[in-house]
């Protein structure tokens, strides 16, 4: 599963990780894939829960990779 | 390794448990010490120190008086919870080896923090207590003056919310295409055992204090240290409590923080009774509104409170240092303003301290505080439901490949 876009939100605090990801899911087509790099421990919960509340869906289980997290959302 | 260490500090913990366990600790605080669960003050403290540092005589002014200076931070239970959250937060982000300097890719970041820890600071004294004082703490001592500190930071954050929102504020996102594989992370185990060491030297440090009579230094460090692995643990955000609502509708820190002060204003009542306690009530005056609103706006600037702030530093994302040194830089000119440029005579003097539990006797007291905490919890619950990011409250059957696709 290879993703569409991929965005680095590696550094960000909240709320801008789940602002970015909600914005760019937005513009995205349906269906399409955005891998979402983030690194602030918040995030790791804030996004997935937010994305989903939505109407996105995880394309795969969260990762953890080190201290950052990688989701897969499908727009 | 044991389920009880990978569930209890291996794992995040539910937002609600934390809040839970904090009201109740908090309520057992103010029973040992008679003071509230609170940093701000100290902060204010802090900057009072540092000037005397630089030869200014601060012993004049009034609002130094009003907060007391004895001492140094390492000998006033204020200094402790501080330095005690700090210690424990940091505690348990080494022990999950969770410690990395987080860099904003952003240079604004730096700005918007260091500007809105000063508007923070600044607001949170000036209504005599940030989030925890005048919020968390300060409900739960039925102080009136904290109803009106919510309702203005409420206002605040909202406002705050619409500025973040704006293109020049938030900046652009570093977006590519196609798929990016990172690099796979080294999993090097230095930090839980850096971790166990300070966590052992730090239990030792509280057993010093008891050993050698500081006993109620011995609970601050102690409680505070609690307080920094609760908030921790539980990523306990009061900004995003307030302000979460207004962008995407997020609503759990709102529930469990106003969970965790229903529960901590019962526990606070029955301490208050059973000891024959008197509550810490503080004024309530325009002063209390003014700051509020500028507390709210400025925790949203800089993307975090005095609370929220501590333990994201520990967890290594430094924009929350000029945050920190932001909040006291705050906290210091409105200590300053206070006498010298007439705050007090224009916002302060008119105002009174009014305690819910002898206007109108503990039941009712308690009865009104539980109301309208689960008033705030009903609005909280729809915010959640209804309100979606850019969508606002307009549409609340908005759907996945609604009208937003048209493009």
């Amino acid at each position: 599963m290879s993703a569409d876009y991929t965005l680095d939100i590696r550094g960000e605090s909240c709320p801008y990780p789940v602002i970015y990801t909600l914005e760019t899911l937005k513009d995205m087509s349906r269906g399409q894939l955005l891998q979402v790099i983030v690194d602030c421990p918040a995030a790791y919960r804030n996004v997935p829960e937010e994305v989903v509340k939505h109407g996105y869906e995880l394309a795969r289980e969260p990762e953890k990779n080190g201290r950052d997290m990688i989701f897969l959302i499908k727009a | 390794m044991s389920g009880f260490y990978k569930k209890w500090v291996l794992s995040y913990w539910s937002p609600y448990m934390a809040m839970a366990l904090a009201g109740i600790l908090s309520a057992a605080y103010f029973g040992i010490t008679k003071t509230v669960w609170a940093v701000t003050g100290e902060f204010t403290r802090l900057g009072g120190h540092i000037l005397e540092l630089f030869g200014t005589d601060i012993s004049d002014w009034s609002y130094y008086q009003l907060i007391g200076m004895k001492g140094t931070t390492w000998t006033r239970t204020d200094g402790w919870i501080v330095w005690g959250m700090f210690a424990g937060a940091l505690i348990m982000i080494l022990l999950n080896n969770n410690f990395k300097i987080r860099v904003p890719r952003q240079k604004r970041r730096w700005v918007q923090g260091f500007a809105g820890g000063i508007v923070a600071g600044f607001g949170a004294r000036l209504a005599l207590g940030c989030n925890l004082a005048a919020f968390f703490t300060g409900v739960p001592q039925f102080s009136l003056h904290s109803w009106i500190f919510m309702l203005a930071t409420g206002i605040g954050t909202y406002a705050g919310a619409k500025l973040i929102s704006a293109r020049w504020w938030k900046g652009k996102p570093l977006l590519t295409k196609g798929s990016v594989t990172p690099l796979r992370a080294r999993s090097r185990k230095v930090q839980p055992v850096v971790g166990i060491v300070a966590a052992v030297a730090y239990g030792a440090l509280i057993v010093y204090f008891f050993v050698t009579g500081h006993r109620m230094l011995g609970v601050a460090a102690l409680f505070g240290a609690l307080f920094g692995i609760l908030i921790e643990r539980g990523q306990i955000c009061f900004t995003s409590a307030f302000r979460d609502l207004w962008i995407s509708g997020r609503a759990t820190m709102t529930k469990a923080i106003l969970v965790g002060m229903a529960i901590s204003s019962v526990a606070t009542l029955i301490v208050i009774e059973t000891y024959g306690l008197d509550p810490v009530t503080k004024m309530a005056a325009p002063s209390t509104f003014v700051g509020g609103l500028l507390f709210g706006v400025g925790i949203v600037m800089a993307a975090g409170c005095e609370t929220g702030m501590m333990y994201r530093l520990m967890e290594g994302q430094i924009v929350f240092l000029p945050v920190f040194v932001g909040n006291i830089v705050g906290a210091t000119a409105l200590a300053y303003a206070w006498d010298h440029m007439g705050v007090y005579d224009a916002l302060v003097a008119s105002g009174a301290k009014i305690n819910l539990l002898t206007e109108i006797g503990p039941g009712f007291a308690l009865f009104a505080t539980l109301f309208v905490l689960a008033a705030a919890f009903a609005v909280a619950v729809y915010m959640q439901k209804n309100y979606r990011f850019g969508e606002g409250l307009g549409r609340p059957d908005f759907k996945k490949g609604g009208m937003k696709r048209v493009r």
